[in-house]
């Protein structure tokens, strides 16, 4: 599978859907869970079908400016791929 | 401290339109007078969700056998837990599974037999197989995500490639591939359903091709044969880990099966929280931790990874439950496993009757070669 392009719209698959508390956010799947934290966290936050894959990378580029943004753009960018494989997330 | 579980497995009724002679429900069915009512099982959602629990998994029996199953799931979805009806389908039209989805199902599972209607009739002694065809165009047309789940052994496994051909056309969001495990019916019926070596091997090359063919479109999650493993399964993650079953008359379990094992007292809903259940009772503490465990499990590196593999394969195969599960080819115990994979291979193994013949044909040349799963009084 490819990796999303920058005006692909990343969200959440189905049957996928955000569940536990606040404190403890989860992404609910059919047959488990995955706790998400820190920054995987505000990825998926951003999967919202409306943002694009572009808009994703560039806001947190702007929030992590002390990091390298070709690095952060290759993380999020094998991060989604990985979840995709998972039918965690579509784009 | 004892973690809080994840997930609940509710088995709502006994009751089914099916026969699967692979059922995993025991032998000794709960009949309908005898089943939790509606508050009971509202009840046990919140107390869930108040647990932590992540997931509701509505099982049977056929859940739609409960007239009640809407308000049930409208009432775990407000207890914050993700739902899951597995099911045969039977029973579900257009109108009740919208009204499923608006109550908030997450997800359906529904079973298949096999690709060809007359052996999946046959399988299920009952025809049901068409039924399940039309549904799954219906399901997609709602929003909910869907699995289709294949039971696979000796009778079927030589068409995998064909049944798995037959479930891309479904459509599915996620298929579930599931080697026959021998408890309740299967356990009865394991000679007619064990499959030989040169299935499972095949079996094993047919899946990683499908996964690497499907990869990003459809998922694909598999259960293993465990007599033909090295080592035991996991079973539900280990006892009184993970999951909590509650069967049609509210008795608390750590597994489908863990009534069959004798001297077990198990707690009921009825009379005591899910939370007391959970980490004061005598039968979710029995094989909890490593006490418990014998040789050769205590000193074994993989002991956090299997926990001694299965409790209720340790009875019902070896008479004790505190034993080594025997499917771990480090049992003292293993000879027996490894003598009905002799036997499962042998010459004289179970013959399959010609995949030509009709529904009734089938049932007729095999009266002999299995058991139907029965109903509730």
């Amino acid at each position: 599978m490819a990796p999303p392009l920058d005006s692909s719209q990343p969200r959440l698959a189905a049957g996928c859907r955000w569940g536990g508390s606040d404190a403890d956010r989860v992404i609910l799947f059919p047959e488990g869970a995955i706790k998400l934290q820190g920054t995987g966290r505000q990825v998926l936050e951003r999967c919202d079908g409306q943002r694009t894959f572009g808009e994703i990378i560039a806001e947190l580029q702007k929030q992590f400016s002390d990091a390298d943004p070709q690095k952060i753009r290759a993380d999020i960018t094998m991060f989604l791929e990985q979840l995709q494989k998972k039918r965690i997330v579509d784009y | 401290m004892i973690p809080n579980p994840l997930a609940l497995i509710a088995e709502v009724t006994h009751r089914c339109p099916l026969h699967c002679v692979y059922c995993s429900n025991p032998l000794q069915l709960a009949g309908t007078e005898s089943e939790l009512s509606t508050e009971q099982w509202t009840s046990i959602f919140q107390q869930s969700g108040k647990l932590g629990m992540l997931h509701a998994h509505f099982t049977g029996g056929e859940p739609l056998a409960r007239q009640d199953l809407t308000e049930l799931m409208a009432a775990a979805r407000a207890a914050g837990l993700y739902t899951n009806l597995i099911t045969s389908g039977i029973g579900l039209g257009e109108q009740r599974l919208a009204a499923l989805v608006a109550a908030g199902l997450d997800h359906i599972q529904v079973s298949f037999q096999d690709s060809r209607e007359d052996s999946a009739n046959w399988i299920a002694g009952t025809k049901a197989h068409a039924h399940k065809i039309e549904l799954s165009s219906v399901i997609r047309r709602h929003k909910v995500a869907f699995t289709v789940n294949l039971v696979v052994h000796r009778q079927n496994l030589d068409h995998l490639e064909e049944m798995i051909a037959f479930i891309e056309q479904l459509n599915p969001d996620r298929v579930e591939i599931a080697h026959t495990q021998y408890y309740g019916w299967a356990l009865a019926n394991r000679a007619a359903l064990m499959p030989t070596r040169a299935q499972v091997e095949a079996a094993v090359r047919i899946v990683e091709a499908a996964e690497k063919r499907l990869a990003g479109r459809v998922r694909i999650d598999s259960v293993v044969p465990d007599y033909y493993a090295k080592y035991p399964k996991a079973c539900m993650g280990g006892w009184g880990r993970r999951l909590m079953l509650i069967n049609p008359t509210g008795k608390v379990l750590p597994c489908h099966a863990a009534e069959v094992i004798p001297g077990m007292m198990f707690e009921n809903v009825r009379e005591k929280t899910l939370e007391c259940i959970w980490r004061e009772s005598a039968s979710f503490n029995r094989f909890r931790g490593e006490e418990w465990m014998p040789e050769p499990c205590r000193s074994c590196d993989r002991r956090a990874e299997d926990f001694g593999g299965c409790r209720c394969q340790a009875f019902l195969l070896a008479a004790d439950a505190t034993v080594t599960d025997p499917a771990c080819s480090l049992a003292p115990t293993h000879g027996m496993v490894e003598a009905a994979i002799r036997e499962a291979n042998s010459d004289a193994g179970v013959a399959s009757p010609k995949t030509a013949s009709s529904f009734v044909q089938l049932q007729r040349e095999t009266s002999r070669l299995w058991d139907y799963r029965t109903n509730p009084e």
